[in-house]
Order: structure tokens, then C-alpha cells, then sequence
């Protein structure tokens, strides 16, 4: 008797081992939704590099829970249908959890996919606050929501002694959002907005509305979507001989900007999300990036997307196997754990718990820190 | 700004908007003017044209620097380039396609629309690409009303290729053979025409007005990317269908007047800009509704 169960339980052994051995070949996915084409595809390809050289190194420190990982790109293209068919193919490859998330338009109709599969996922760009009553609870944004950016931007205006206001975006939920929100904010602190105009995306000629706004009188301009079209318009402003003050949010705070706008972008302010050049901490990580990707610099999302894909790693490690409701749990319970942007806690709407937005100015082709 | 000042703006922000819809119109018209074809690659061609344009000119910019002198090297350069590219298409896509009913060939014009889109797509990763010249943001002002010099050079530029145009199909032998192709193609090949030759001729020339156009977009907007040519492709074709499709001034007028349309439309109190493309759009309907043939087109008589 006892020996036959000496025999069951060697066999059992084994066959756990064996099971175990075959878990540490089978790598662990994670899921990157970016876009990797587009008007956007800019910031996504820096964001799947970012996330790329994260994975690098979890590998090179022995993996996660003993397993290597890789990753799966899901081509969003800031796109809403796009982005659920990359959300869709990454939910059936059975992603242990994904990371990105970058144009909140295209980001907000996946949040139900990755919901309605359980995936844990963590947005690194996206920070609409449309995003945050959509969370089904396994989403994490580790960006600053738009709430914190309207508060930067009216005092930014106010303290600049600007009176009125226009206000341009471009449809879709993350400019719109910020656009009215600021809107509101600006009118509750008893300003006035003379325009408040929406441009259709990959519009050309701003001319007609550059006029509007001068005609109705603005102190300062705000655009909050997206560099390649907020080029074009800061560029037409000084065409046009718009002579007062330029910001733009955190969607435009890319170097292309100043390929796009040239000269015209000197003086812009940008509010923006913790870019790596502008972090001590981050040194190590532009090297590594500029050794492994030739000829590319980082961009404003990439240690957002580095830090979400430690983030990740780092709940997986601490639920101590990829099952999903682990793995969520893990995440919620982040209490301060800080890679490269600064310490990570969430609220009880799985929102960053502070705020980490520093303005930018456009001093001859490039930005430099303005005021955190 | 006094309302006379916004009005003056807006008037010359029209003119200059209009102008690329006309250069780009003015293609739609001849080559459906010839073969009766609605070119709807011909917003791509526009697209090819501006990337022919940036790589021109980017070659040109070491040795004369990329100012005027540069652009207009680079214009030339794209133009006759992608007017070759459009003879090529016409060749390729389109002759075997002549005797075939017109459905057939309006696809075939889809097609290339996308194969053209797609190769651009995949060149450049869809990324957009910055076209930088050397041209300042200096300009005149009149009282409030401040021109660009870019958009003075640009609309200029426009002018003469038209009047270039005008009199290349009203004075020389080919412009005649071309009208005269629009009449009749089988009456043209029995009085010896070569038709074929004449039909790449009017390709030849479209397109090439098309990339000038492509290019000045790129001067003005510094900005070009695989799908630039869509909207304007669409808003050609409703301003050549404004001015009378076949007609060549209709295919001006009809640029102009949307160009002045959209200008307008923004500045209406309480509606803005995002409905300037519902205005545009809306004229079309109007125009097909009340006028099919357009301002200034014939109606034709359909022969059985």
C-alpha cells in the first residue's frame, strides 16, 4: 500500500515537473495595442519600442514567474474600428495582458473587448476622462487624465494674463473632451471663449478659421488633439498673422511638430505628460533606446509605455501566476512602485493618483522645460 | 477686424483654397471631357505628385537651396513625372478598358485609387512627412487683412498654369484635337486623328496640373502623407461637376467658387466650421438637383 503510494506520488511529481518544465519553454504574451500606421503611427512605434525594451529586460532578469514573455502588436492606427480588430485579435491569442492604448477615440470601444475577455490591461497613453466611467475595472491609466491637464492649462492662461480664449479640436473623444472641459473650466472662472471650433482630421487649410479667430479676438489659442494637424494650424496661425499666445495639450507634443510647423513653433507651449529627456531618471533608458532603435529618439509616450509594461510584469510576478483576476487585483493594489515616471498609485477609479503634467515651450526646433 | 476686413480675408483665404480645387478640377474635367471616365485616382495622382515634388526637391535643395527656386525646379520635376505616370496609368489601367461599359472602367479608376494610396502607404509607413522649404511667414498687410507671400507666389503660379492651359486647348493643334475628341471619337479617327495620342495628352496634362498642385499643398500646408489626396480628390470632383463636368472654365469657376464656399461657411455665426464640408457637399446635391449639367456645361444629348 504505502509503496504504491510512494509510486503515485513520484509519478505525480513528475508529471508536475514535466508540466512545470513545459510552462518554463512556453513564453508569456503580453498584448501591445498601438498604432503602428496612420497619422499617429509616430508615437505607437515609439510606444511598442518603449514596451519592447522593458520586455528586454524582464527576459535578460530570468523572465516572469520563470517564463520568458514576448509580445503580439495590435495595430490600433488611432482608429476606433481598427483598434477593436486588433483588440479582438489580441483577446483570441489569449494575451496574459496588454499594454498601450494611445488615442483615446480609438482606445475607448476596446476597453469592452478587453473587458468582456478579463484582460488585465494597462493604458499608457490614452487619458481621456470619457475613459473612466467605460472601465469595466481590469483598465489601468498610469497617464494623468484630461482632468489634471484643464486644471494646468487655465491657470497656465490666466497666469499669462489672457482673457479670451479659443479652443480647437478635432472630434474625437480625447481632444473633445479636453476641449470642453477646458471650455468650462474657463467660462466657471468668469473668462470668455470666442471660438470654440472642431477641424476634421487630415484637414489642410486652416486659413478660414485662423481668420475667425482673429476676427472674434482671442489672447490665446489652445489646440488639443494631435501634432500632425496642430502643425498645420500653428503654422497657418503665424501665417495668417495671429500674433498671441499658442498652447497645445499633450497630443502634440511630439519633435515632428517643429518638422511640420518649422519656424512657426518657437514660443508654442505644450502641456505635457513626463517626456524622457526631461527626466533624470530616464538617462539609462534613452541610451538603450537610442542603441537598439538607430536614428529614433524616444518620444513624449515611450517611458509611460516602459513603465506600464513594468507595471504589468510586476503585478504578474506579484499574483504569482497569469490568471487574470490575480493579476487585476495585483494592479489595484500598486502602492507607489516608480520605474521611470514617478510613483505609481491608483484611485478607486483605477485612475494615476497625482498628476504629472510640465509645460513645454518651442524654443528653435525643439522643446525645453518651461515649469513643472 | 471691421466686417469688411473679415469678409477681404476670407475672400483671399477662398482664392486660395479654390485654386488648388481647380488645378485638381481642371484633370477631373479633361479626361472625363475625352473618355468619359470619372479619373477617381486622380485625388492619388495629386498625392504622387506632392511626395515626387518633397523628393525633388530635396534633391535640388543642396545646390540652389529649397527657396523659390528650388520649389519651381521641384514643380517642373514633379509635373512631368507624374504626368508620365499618368499616361502610363491611362495605358495600362484604362485603354483596355475603353470598349468596356463604363461601370467597368469607373472600378477600374478605384483601383488604381488604392493601389496608388497603398504604395504610398507602405513607402513612407504612413507617416506623415514634413515638407520643409525656406520660405518665411512674411506678408503684406492691408489694414487688417494680412496675405502671405507664399499664398501671393502660389495662386499666381495657379493663374498661369491655367491660362497656360486655356490656350494650350484653344490655340495649338493638339487643344483642337483634344475638343475635338470630346465631340466625337469615331468621327475623329476617320478624319485621321490619333485619338490614343490625344487621350495621353489630356492624361499627360491633367496629371501634371494635379502634381503642381500636390506640390504647392506641400509649400503651403508644409505637410504631405499618403492620404492627402482623398478630400481634395472629392472636393475636385464636386467642383469640376459645379462648374459643368467637360467644361474646362466650369472646372476654374467651380474651384473657385467652393474654395469661396468653405471660406464663408466658417466664419457663419453659430455654426462654425465643422459644417463647411456639409455646405460643400450640400451645393453638389443643389447642383445636381437644379442644374445636372453644372454652371456651365452643355447638356448632351444621348445618342442610342
Amino acid at each position: 500500500m504505502s509503496k504504491r503510494l510512494t509510486h503515485l506520488a513520484a509519478a505525480a511529481t513528475i508529471a508536475l515537473a514535466a508540466s512545470g518544465a513545459g510552462h518554463a519553454q512556453e513564453p508569456i504574451t503580453v498584448g501591445v495595442q498601438v498604432p503602428t500606421t496612420g497619422s499617429e503611427a509616430t508615437y505607437g512605434v515609439d510606444m511598442k519600442n518603449a514596451i519592447q525594451i522593458a520586455v528586454d529586460e524582464i527576459n535578460a532578469d530570468g523572465g516572469l514567474l520563470g517564463r520568458q514573455v514576448e509580445i503580439l502588436v495590435g495595430d490600433s492606427a488611432c482608429d476606433p474600428q481598427q483598434s477593436v480588430n486588433a483588440a479582438s485579435k489580441l483577446a483570441s491569442a489569449d494575451v496574459a495582458g496588454v499594454v498601450g492604448g494611445y488615442c483615446s477615440g480609438a482606445t475607448l470601444p476596446t476597453l469592452k473587448t478587453y473587458g468582456d475577455a478579463n484582460i488585465p490591461f494597462v493604458i499608457t497613453a490614452a487619458n481621456s476622462t470619457k475613459l473612466i466611467p467605460a472601465n469595466p475595472g481590469n483598465a489601468f491609466m498610469i497617464n494623468s487624465t484630461g482632468y489634471d491637464q484643464v486644471r494646468k492649462a487655465v491657470d497656465f492662461f490666466k497666469s499669462q494674463g489672457a482673457k479670451t480664449l479659443a479652443i480647437v479640436d478635432q472630434g474625437d473623444a480625447y481632444s473633445q473632451d479636453l476641449a470642453n472641459l477646458t471650455a468650462k473650466e474657463w467660462k466657471k472662472a468668469g473668462l470668455e471663449v470666442t471660438v470654440q471650433e472642431t477641424v476634421s482630421k487630415g484637414e489642410q487649410s486652416f486659413s478660414s478659421l485662423v481668420t475667425k479667430i482673429r476676427s472674434e479676438g482671442a489672447d490665446a489659442v489652445f489646440w488639443t488633439a494631435y501634432y500632425a494637424d496642430g502643425g498645420l494650424l500653428i503654422r497657418q496661425l503665424r501665417q495668417g498673422g495671429y500674433q498671441g499666445i499658442i498652447a497645445v495639450g499633450d497630443g502634440s507634443n511630439s519633435p515632428k511638430l517643429f518638422e511640420i510647423a518649422g519656424r512657426a513653433a518657437d514660443g508654442v507651449y505644450c502641456f505635457s505628460n513626463p517626456i524622457a529627456e526631461f527626466l533624470p531618471e530616464a538617462k539609462q533608458f534613452i541610451e538603450s533606446y537610442g542603441n537598439k532603435y538607430k536614428g529614433r529618439s524616444p518620444g513624449p509616450y515611450s517611458t509611460l509605455s516602459y513603465d506600464g509594461m513594468k507595471l504589468l510584469g510586476w503585478a504578474i510576478e506579484k499574483a504569482g501566476s497569469t490568471d487574470p483576476d490575480a493579476v487585476i487585483d495585483a494592479l489595484a493594489s500598486a502602492d507607489g512602485e516608480a520605474w521611470l515616471t514617478g510613483p505609481i498609485s491608483f484611485t478607486d477609479k483605477n485612475t494615476l493618483a497625482r498628476s504629472n503634467f510640465i509645460i513645454l515651450k518651442g524654443e528653435q526646433g525643439g522643446w525645453t522645460l518651461h515649469s513643472k | 477686424m471691421s466686417l469688411t476686413d473679415i469678409l477681404i480675408q476670407q475672400l483671399v483665404n477662398g482664392l486660395v483654397l479654390g485654386s488648388f480645387y481647380a488645378l485638381v478640377a481642371l484633370g477631373y474635367t479633361m479626361i472625363f471631357g475625352v473618355i468619359k471616365l470619372l479619373n477617381f485616382a486622380h485625388g492619388d495622382i495629386y498625392m504622387v505628385g506632392a511626395f515626387v515634388g518633397f523628393g525633388a526637391l530635396s534633391l535640388v535643395s543642396g545646390t540652389i537651396g529649397a527657396g523659390w527656386m528650388g520649389i519651381f525646379v521641384a514643380m517642373f520635376v514633379a509635373m512631368i513625372a507624374v504626368g508620365f505616370l499618368g499616361v502610363v496609368i491611362e495605358q495600362v489601367a484604362y485603354r483596355p478598358m475603353l470598349s468596356a461599359p463604363r461601370l467597368s472602367i469607373l472600378i477600374t479608376a478605384l483601383a488604381v485609387s488604392l493601389v496608388l494610396q497603398n504604395a504610398a502607404l507602405a513607402l513612407t509607413d504612413g507617416q506623415v512627412t514634413a515638407f520643409r522649404t525656406d520660405l518665411g511667414f512674411g506678408g503684406v498687410s492691408l489694414g487688417a487683412v494680412f496675405v502671405n507671400y507664399t499664398q501671393i507666389v502660389l495662386v499666381a503660379s495657379a493663374i498661369v498654369l491655367m491660362i497656360g492651359l486655356e490656350l494650350f486647348v484653344s490655340r495649338t493643334m493638339y487643344g483642337k484635337a483634344m475638343r475635338a475628341v470630346s465631340l466625337d471619337k469615331d468621327m475623329c479617327r476617320l478624319m485621321g486623328i490619333n485619338v490614343q495620342r490625344v487621350i495621353a495628352v489630356t492624361f499627360f496634362a491633367g496629371s501634371a496640373l494635379a502634381a503642381a498642385a500636390g506640390v504647392m499643398a506641400g509649400v503651403q500646408y508644409g505637410r504631405i502623407w499618403y492620404f492627402m489626396g482623398f478630400l481634395i480628390g472629392l472636393k475636385a470632383f464636386t467642383a469640376a461637376v459645379i462648374g459643368g463636368i467637360g467644361s474646362i472654365t466650369g472646372a476654374m469657376l467651380g474651384g473657385l467658387i467652393l474654395g469661396l464656399l468653405e471660406a464663408f461657411a466658417t466664419q457663419i455665426p453659430h455654426i462654425g466650421g465643422e459644417w463647411k464640408d456639409v455646405f460643400t457637399f450640400g451645393v453638389l446635391i443643389l447642383v445636381l438637383v437644379f442644374k445636372p449639367t453644372g454652371l456651365l456645361g452643355k447638356s448632351e444629348v444621348e445618342r442610342m
